[in-house]
């Protein structure tokens, strides 16, 4: 009895380990695919999910996890990741992050996945792009993907009640002070405090720099800011103080005071236009947007920067490389962009009629073909921890009147190269 | 001795799990910090020993010196006047009772459970510049509006006004269970002896709870010293700009986050977290070290 119940035990627990056996043979491939969180919500999100159906309908057998994550997060995820081997196997991250992430070990070397696509895929995409993403022979590590340029979003209210034409463009920085001193005479404000981040400094340094201006050389350990257009965008810091709001174009309060109709000019990217679409479609919220003045007419300033897509150094990065291919090439980027309004290096896909007439995209490529790059070289080293800090609290001084723009530009120039030489 | 070791086992045996958690999150990740902490390590790449040079690159650094300044500075003040304030607080709840004496500790531990995510973002709210609460009172006196977290005369006093917000229902709970042991007829004894209430808070109270403040002193020093979220997150920080305006609100958790993931310099990141953990533990050695020296063990 006892040995008939053993038996019947065992036949079961071996029928229960072959079940168990089967059931992983038949076992999906599963990627997890990690975005920016606006990617993960609404109507990006929803895109997004076709763009993972229909991948996973040509690959029976494959399952696509898609997962949103904070700037940060999706940072220190991918960097943990790498080191852990448990990060994602497809995901986009900040151009101006690529270096740290090749430091870290968190992107393959996707080159010859890319040279076996054929040509015409690869013509669809910005050349310039291209070559970022491949900073030495045969070496490529992502596909550029979406992207973006900022620009200047004005409240058309404050300018009619400073008495400014809004129809007549800002020819020039001192215009564009002379526009914010007669907001400030009806108790408005002019702009958000541009030296608190260097993003929001960026956009007005660019508009009297040239792109080999900008950024460092990190063989010669030395920063590429021409120190005498540096003093004279920290000359116009100082004449903006009396205009700025003192918060920074990152806070809530800053996009507040737009919205409420406190504040004249708001600097930033796309992504910042949905509130004030929803503002003006339930409040008396009224704007436009335009290029932000350069310090002489026909120049502009303004920042430029890039969402890739890599993949990671694992498993299944074959599969994870179709999967990037597949979101960035041309049609699914003419339905993004369609949808969304939303700029991306796939040029082929911009000059598609569905997507050349939507008015954010177009203003987002006007302010990209002038602006100046976040953080370039993106793939070639990673800025040590202190030298953003150094450009803002530098800026932050001088605006402050404890030193010169000259002083102030010297001070900050050996300072940087003594930071790039410590690492 | 094999009949002790019979007698003992069970006990070691319970002991086991919690012996090998502790050994797994808080021993390994010590031992390993410090050996990454003698390495040129960047995340998954190959490692270069460097001896002690990511501990002398930490020192010499231009954030380390203006991290440690505010850390002093911050301990300082925020310390002691955490300290005060929870002490005045718990006398205050432990004069009332009833409904009114759970009030007031419920309304004053309030923050202690919030997340810090939300009580920092209702705080920079009340620091608005121009629509803020406390520049909205100001505007009512007349005065001009303030940017509190952008002027560097203001930003580590707003963040030490949080902060001890924040802390200040946790001490004064703690401090509030050492009043409620105090005996009775001490403070009956001080009044037949003459003493006011003053007197009695010096003399009775204060010397009865002594063990109390050493540890509410103790851990708000260590709180202190590890310093992160509500900075971080008053001055709207990422990895890649921190501390803000000046670097005022810069303190060494942060610094450690911006060269681990910012500049991927995990080995000066292991040896700036290591010397931090050798200073607490150094600080709560001289805790421990006067708490015996006045005879309160």
């Amino acid at each position: 009895m006892k040995f008939n119940r053993l038996l019947s035990t065992g036949t079961l627990l071996a029928a229960a380990i072959l079940t168990t056996g089967a059931l992983h043979a038949q076992e999906k491939v599963v990627l997890d695919y990690w975005v920016y969180s606006d990617f993960a919500q609404g109507e990006a999100l929803k895109l997004q999910q076709s763009f993972i159906s229909e991948f996973e309908a040509k690959h029976p057998g494959v399952k696509i996890n898609i997962a949103g994550k904070g700037d940060d997060d999706l940072l220190t995820g991918q960097i943990a990741g790498a080191a852990s081997g448990t990060g994602p196997d497809v995901f986009m991250n900040s151009t101006s992050a690529g270096a740290a992430l090749v430091q870290a070990g968190a992107l393959k070397n996707v080159y010859e996945d890319w040279m076996a696509m054929p040509q015409e895929y690869r013509d669809q995409f910005n050349k310039d792009l291209i070559a970022m993403c491949t900073p030495k022979p045969q070496t490529m590590y992502c596909l550029p993907y979406t992207g973006f340029g900022s620009f200047m979003f004005r409240n058309l209210t404050v300018l009619k009640e400073a008495g400014i034409d809004p129809a007549t463009p800002i020819k020039d920085w001192n215009d564009w002070v002379a526009q914010m001193e007669k907001v400030k005479a009806k108790g408005k404000y002019g702009i958000p405090d541009m030296t608190q981040v260097w993003g929001s400094f960026l956009n007005i340094y660019s508009g009297i720099a040239e792109p080999n201006e900008w950024g460092a050389d990190f063989e010669k350990k030395k920063t590429l800011i021409n120190p005498d257009k540096y003093a004279k965008t920290a000359e116009l810091f100082v004449k903006m103080k009396p205009y700025s709001t003192g918060t920074s174009i990152n806070d809530q309060a800053t996009r507040d005071l737009f919205i409420s109709n406190q504040l004249a000019f708001y600097i930033n990217g796309p992504w910042a236009n949905p509130p004030f679409e929803q503002a003006a479609k339930n409040s008396n919220l009224k704007y436009d947007w335009v290029l932000i003045p350069g310090a002489h007419e026909g120049k502009n300033g303004g920042v430029q920067g890039y969402e890739f897509i890599g993949v990671a150094p694992k498993k299944n990065a074959k599969l994870a490389w179709e999967f990037a291919a597949y979101v960035t090439e041309k049609q699914q980027m003419v339905r993004w962009a369609a949808a969304l309004g939303r700029y991306n290096s796939n040029q082929a896909s911009l000059t598609d009629p569905a997507v050349a007439s939507h008015p954010l995209l177009a203003i987002t490529y006007k302010a990209a073909k002038t602006a100046l790059f976040n953080k370039p070289p993106f793939f070639s080293g990673v800025y040590p921890n202190s030298y953003w800090s150094a450009i803002t609290d530098n800026a932050s001084a001088i605006e402050d009147g404890n030193m010169t723009p000259e002083e102030g530009a010297k001070k900050l120039i050996e300072e940087l190269n003594e930071i790039l030489s410590d690492g | 001795m094999s009949a002790r070791v019979t007698k003992t086992t069970p006990h070691y045996l319970m002991l086991l799990p919690f012996m090998l958690l502790f050994a797994v999150f808080f021993l390994y990740p010590i031992v390993s910090g410090l050996i990454y902490s003698f390495f040129d390590w960047a995340g998954a790449q190959p490692t270069t020993f460097v001896a002690l040079e990511n501990y002398t690159k930490v020192l010499n650094s231009r954030n380390f010196n203006k991290a440690a300044s505010n850390l002093l500075l911050y301990v300082s003040i925020t310390v002691p006047l955490g300290l005060t304030i929870a002490f005045c607080l718990a006398l205050l709840v432990d004069s009332f009772s009833g409904f009114w004496a759970k009030f007031f500790r419920s309304a004053f531990f309030m923050p202690v459970v919030m997340p810090l995510f939300l009580a920092a973002t209702i705080w920079r709210w009340m620091y608005a510049p121009n629509f803020g609460l406390l520049n909205t009172i100001l505007g009512w006196f007349g005065f001009e509006s303030v940017q509190f977290l952008n002027n560097v005369n203001t930003m580590l006093y707003c963040l030490i006004a949080v902060d001890v917000w924040v802390s200040a229902g946790f001490n004064m709970v703690i401090i509030l269970a050492g009043l409620k042991n105090v005996p009775k007829h001490y403070y009956e004894a001080a009044r037949l002896d003459g003493a006011n209430k003053l007197q009695q808070i010096f003399y009775v109270t204060i010397p009865s709870i002594r063990p109390v403040l050493f540890f509410v002193v103790t851990y708000s020093l260590i709180s202190a010293l590890q310093v992160f979220d509500v900075p971080w997150l008053l001055t709207g920080s990422s990895f890649a700009e921190y501390g803000g305006r000046a670097n005022t609100l810069l303190f060494p958790v942060m610094d450690i986050m911006g060269r681990g993931f910012g500049a991927v310099k995990f080995g000066q990141a292991a040896a700036y977290g290591f010397m931090l953990t050798a200073l607490i533990i150094a600080v709560t050695a001289v805790m421990f070290a006067l708490r015996k020296k006045v005879g309160e063990v």
